[in-house]
């Protein structure tokens, strides 16, 4: 499960308001190389929610000096759009679990594949 | 969770997730192209986008488009596995419930999914799922099977389909002539070669077992079933006495309550179990895109080279088939109709006599069950589908789904298929809906006339 995914990742456990973001508890990561493209990166930028990616990054011990907040021009800024690719889609979580903060139901990852199925209780 | 949310989920379990466990492994890619329309699709989407797969099987169209990025995800562990392997995006979850935010994903797709729902109400959920997640001004691209066939229309829409793994090379054809023996098929040449599965036992016919290898037989079958969103409605049953009086006990509000209500659960779960078990056969069937290929070649003969992982001799294949014709005629099902009876019933069936020289001997081993196989890879491996009329897609869109308003619908290669758009963010508050206008950029809250989610 790579970073830009857990970004979009949300608890759904019925009666859950506050399910977003899922707190990772990671047991095993790992760091791939993928090629980099700024300008995918620039675009994806506007659509995430940038404090849950910090949070998250932060958490695997992952930040390397992402910025807290956005700075204006970002977009044209190489160094930071670096980074950003690099949390986003070279840090991988193998192994490990996702937890809803709400509710503290964990969701497991297995092989890099994080299991949301609920279980008839939840749903 | 209702009865009929209950049956749903089962007939669901057993006919569309536990097969497509038990197939993963057979998947191959080769043999499932991308639709060039879906593939267009992707490649349409702006550089930056993010796209939802839901229902992504092994991720064959995971790897289109890598200015975007796409995840995918399905409730088949063995087919995520393999997606994940081929380096995508992937995560379990069930369509019903997606794991994702709101209104986080450019444009979803929904291909090939959502006729593995067996019930309106469920078709239309995971639908509003997925509009829940694309963004306002976002597209979905949704691919369903298809009723209506290039030559042949099936002739129900809730349908169970085997699976054979060894599909046939379309190179292998050969055109065949019936001989005189009695067959639907033979009622099919001479209505215009449009394909109609009457009934179960009409497949199997001494020609048929004498000319033709059982999975040249089996692979005509496919089963044909009621809906479920018609079981539960007892004006449309035409089922005996007996189980009739079962289902309404069951499913009237009073029934429920009253007298052994866990005798009454019992009583419920083993129709629905009855249903599930009529469908194990002991041989692996037809393939995918092979029902299609067999319905159409139905008057060809056709070889399989390839040999197959059937073990069971021709015998024992009739005697399942036949038993399996056998059980439908015995027994009353819920949501199973031999067509035969209940063509009978309404149309005055004029064909003649269907049952095979032999039938009687056949009987005789079937009641051994050849239907077990539980357990085995070549058992239970009939997929539910319900297939979509022309316009049904759309409609059901249009009228069910406000946030969405279709934008293209077409026929592709067996599907119906639909795009459409996000052109607003529904919040159901109970009684209340909100919307958020895009245009006027206000807030809206209305008294909703009636909750969504219920028909």
């Amino acid at each position: 499960m790579k970073l830009l995914t857990h970004n979009m990742l949300t608890s759904h456990v019925k009666g859950v308001t506050k399910g977003y973001p899922l707190l990772i508890k990671a047991t095993e990561v790992k760091v791939n190389e993928v090629e980099f493209n700024p300008e995918f990166v620039s675009r994806m930028i506007p659509k995430l929610e940038w404090s849950a990616l910090v949070q998250a990054a932060e958490g695997l011990g992952h930040l390397h000096e992402l910025p807290a907040e956005l700075t204006p021009d970002y977009e044209k800024n190489e160094e930071f759009l670096k980074k950003a690719h690099r949390v986003l889609l070279e840090v991988e979580v193998i192994e490990g679990c996702l937890q809803c903060p709400e509710s503290g139901r964990e969701f497991p990852i297995s092989r890099g594949i994080p299991n949301m199925l609920l279980n008839e209780d939840e749903v | 969770m209702t009865m009929m949310e209950e049956a749903a989920s089962q007939l669901e379990r057993d006919h569309v997730h536990s097969v497509y466990d038990k197939i993963a492994p057979y998947f191959n890619d080769s043999r499932y192209k991308a639709w060039p329309k879906v593939r267009q699709f992707l490649l349409d989407l702006q550089p930056g986008s993010i796209v939802a797969d839901v229902g992504c099987g092994n991720g064959k169209y995971l790897h289109i488009n890598k200015d975007v990025f796409k995840l995918g995800c399905d409730v088949c562990r063995p087919l995520v596995d393999i997606a994940w392997s081929q380096g995508h995006e992937v995560q379990m979850c069930d369509g019903l419930h997606l794991p994702y935010r709101d209104g986080c994903f450019d444009a979803v797709l929904s291909i090939a999914v959502i006729h593995h729902f067996s019930t309106k109400e469920r078709r239309i959920r995971a639908i509003k799922e997925m509009a829940r997640t694309l963004r306002v001004g976002g597209r979905i691209m949704i691919y369903v099977w298809a009723m209506e066939q290039k030559r042949r229309k099936f002739e129900k829409q809730d349908i169970f389909v085997p699976w054979n793994p060894n599909p046939h090379s379309p190179s292998g054809f050969k055109p065949r002539r019936r001989g005189a023996t009695q067959s639907v098929s033979e009622v099919i040449d001479n209505t215009d070669k449009h394909r109609k599965v009457k009934s179960t036992s009409s497949m199997v016919d001494e020609e048929d077992i004498t000319c033709s290898t059982p999975q040249q037989r089996t692979q005509r079958l496919w089963f044909f079933s009621r809906s479920l969103d018609s079981v539960f409605d007892f004006g449309s049953l035409a089922i005996s006495r007996s189980s009739s009086r079962d289902l309404s006990t069951l499913s009237s509000p009073t029934g429920e309550n009253e007298g052994n209500k866990a005798g009454q659960l019992g009583r419920r779960r083993s129709l629905i179990k009855q249903v599930s078990s009529f469908f194990s056969p002991s041989s692996m069937i037809s393939s995918e895109e092979d029902v299609f290929g067999s319905v159409t070649d139905l008057h060809k003969g056709r070889k399989d080279a390839g040999g197959t992982t059937c073990t069971s001799s021709s015998t024992e294949n009739q005697g399942v088939s036949v038993a399996l014709v056998q059980e439908c005629d015995s027994m009353a099902l819920p949501d199973l109709v031999p067509y035969q009876k209940e063509h009978l019933k309404q149309t005055g069936d004029k064909e003649g006599d269907r049952d095979p020289p032999g039938k009687e001997q056949e009987q005789q081993e079937s009641t051994q069950s050849p239907l077990d196989g539980e357990g085995q890879v070549d058992g239970s491996c009939l997929r539910y589908y319900h297939v979509f009329r022309e316009g049904e897609l759309a409609e059901l869109i249009e009228n069910h789904i406000e946030e969405l308003h279709v934008t293209h619908t077409y026929f592709d290669h067996a599907n119906w298929c639909v795009v459409a758009e996000k052109i607003q963010q529904v919040v159901d508050k109970g009684n209340y809906t909100s919307f958020t206008c895009p245009v006027l950029a206000l807030n809206i809250t209305v008294e909703s006339l009636h909750c969504p989610l219920q028909q």
